[in-house]
């Protein structure tokens, strides 16, 4: 687990610039600490599927068609 | 039969009499035009009300009754569409001021099926701004309230329509469901939803929140109108890229054979863990009820169940993002505060963040497939907690401490949400306030069938279903 957060105000500038996304100096203050917790629990979510246990899953965006059938 | 008697027929019930020229659709229609003229300032649970072509339409309906035509169990039946459901000259706002003035020149999908089946369209129901929240605390539209208790939230974001079908304003609804959207206000409502197995019910024309866990169902007072309504609007549709070819089952016919056989898991360490005690209890009493209908319950693992609320959380923050990009850059004064800070939120995750929780959609899938050789349906409460205050932001679940109220709605509705299978919420009690405690019931893919067949020998069982707010 990196203890540092992962999310301050500068790196919501940043992220801000690249999503060209223009928010204003307040905007962007007040996002700081909900993505902070947000990403944390993303990053946490990043690292469980990055193990070898998971390579063979593949991405989900529209599941097969296969019926379960009723009981 | 008096107005009031009228409130209280279900759609079955009123179908029949309907279909016999015992019941008029212009009665019945009236009934509840009077009924939401006189409770619905209070509740809030409509945005536009249909009146004239309501009226219009439940003539029409008992003119064709007259001549002999009769269109099946929903002829002339009153009903309600969430806003976000296309209605052909109707103005569709998805709770929204962006969507304010939009009229469309199409019906959804479902609209479409709706009409052709002779339901009547009495109203337009509230709902979170863009379905993109759990309350119906609409900056646009007015706060939506439980008819319980109106100082209490309805859920959302299809609270309009739980609220609609509750106060007896309608007697079934179509709500939509990304992460819990219907079965979260039926469970505070005290109603039945179903969220259908993606696919099964076509998206078309339905303003979209997050294209790869959306969906479109009824809400209604008992498991039996749900498959009524269910049965007319299911099917593939060649105008929805993620409609299914998977044949519809006989919805009707599984009602019949009862609960005996079925195997009920409960999720270890999940099912019934992190509740309000008064969810717990009333969750373990509908099962001792289901075990009394012949059910076997048994507890059963599933390991990578906990990563649910990120994945959640990820992906209906990156998708509806995508969706609003535009309006982001060019409305964003005319959201309310909550969706477009979601919103904003949206815009910057990674790449990787996403990808990742898509494919721990697939880990959960594969867990619960593994899961369903066992038993049949797995149950959870719908929410963790009775409805509470409206304009609450926080909730209380246990030991004191409060919590997030959008990850602590997403508790359990959003576990089917991102596995892809379909989820049934039905009323199994009260808490000591008198507020509605709603049972989730998930099953394999396509197999809504098997979680009408459960809800209604529950509901043959138990009368929660026919108790109704005070109004």
């Amino acid at each position: 687990m990196n203890p540092a957060p992962p999310v301050t105000a500068e790196s919501i500038d940043h992220l801000c610039a690249l999503a060209d996304l223009p928010l204003s100096p307040g905007r962007r203050r007040a996002l700081a600490p909900i993505l902070a917790e947000l990403v944390a629990a993303a990053n946490e979510l990043n690292r469980t599927m990055a193990h070898a246990r998971y390579r063979g899953i593949v991405p989900v965006v529209r599941f097969p068609e296969r019926a379960g059938g009723a009981a | 039969m008096t107005a009031t008697g009228l409130l209280d027929l279900t759609i079955r019930e009123a179908g029949l009499e309907i279909e016999r020229a015992k019941l008029s659709p212009v009665e019945l229609t009236e009934a509840m035009l009077q009924r939401i003229a006189r409770v619905d300032k209070t509740l809030n649970a409509y945005i536009t009300v249909c009146s004239e072509q309501a009226r219009a339409v439940a003539q029409a309906a008992e003119k064709m009754i007259r001549a002999g035509y009769h269109l099946g169990p929903l002829h002339g039946i009153p009903v309600a569409l969430k806003d976000n459901i296309y209605t052909r000259g109707i103005r569709t706002t998805a709770g929204s001021k962006i969507l304010a003035d939009f009229v469309p020149e199409d019906d959804a999908t479902v609209t479409t099926r709706l009409k052709r089946a002779g339901a009547v369209i009495v109203g337009k129901t509230n709902l979170h701004e863009f379905a993109w929240g759990g309350t119906t605390d609409n900056p646009h539209y007015g706060t939506c309230r439980n008819p319980w208790n109106p100082e209490r939230f309805p859920a959302g974001s299809s609270g309009g329509s739980g609220v609609a079908v509750a106060a007896r304003t309608c007697l079934g609804a179509l709500g939509t469901d990304t992460g819990g959207s219907i079965r979260l206000p039926s469970s505070v409502n005290g109603i039945v939803g179903i969220r259908p197995t993606i696919g099964r019910v076509s998206n078309h024309n339905v303003v979209p929140l997050a294209w790869t866990m959306d969906t479109v169902s009824p809400m209604t007072r008992t498991v039996e109108d749900c498959v009524l309504m269910f049965e007319v609007i299911a099917g593939y549709d060649p105008l929805d890229d993620h409609s299914a070819q998977t044949p519809l089952s006989d919805y009707r016919g599984e009602l019949t054979r009862g609960a005996r056989g079925l195997r009920v898991g409960l999720i270890r360490d999940y099912s019934l863990a992190h509740v309000q005690p008064a969810v717990g209890d009333t969750i373990r009493a509908a099962l001792r009820t289901l075990e009394s209908l012949g059910v076997e319950v048994e507890e059963i693992a599933m390991p990578s169940i906990h990563g649910n609320i990120s994945a959640q959380l990820t992906i209906e923050s990156c998708e509806p993002s995508t969706y609003h990009q535009e309006w982001l850059r060019t409305r964003a004064a005319d959201y309310g505060e909550d969706v477009r800070t979601l919103l904003e939120l949206g815009e910057l995750y990674l790449a990787t963040h996403y990808l990742q929780a898509q494919r721990y959609r697939n880990v959960l899938r594969k867990e619960f497939l593994h899961g369903f050789e066992r038993v049949d349906v797995f149950v959870t409460p719908t929410l963790p907690f009775t409805a509470t205050p409206c304009g609450a932001t926080t909730v209380t679940i246990e030991n004191g401490r409060e919590e997030n109220m959008l990850s602590a709605i997403m508790q359990f509705t959003g576990v089917p949400s991102l596995a892809g299978l379909p989820a049934l919420s039905l009323p199994v009690g009260f808490d000591a306030e008198g507020l509605p405690v709603g049972m989730q019931v998930i099953g394999r893919p396509f197999a809504e069938a098997t979680l009408f067949r459960l809800g209604h020998a529950y509901q043959q069982a138990t009368d929660w279903h026919t108790r109704a707010p005070r109004l």
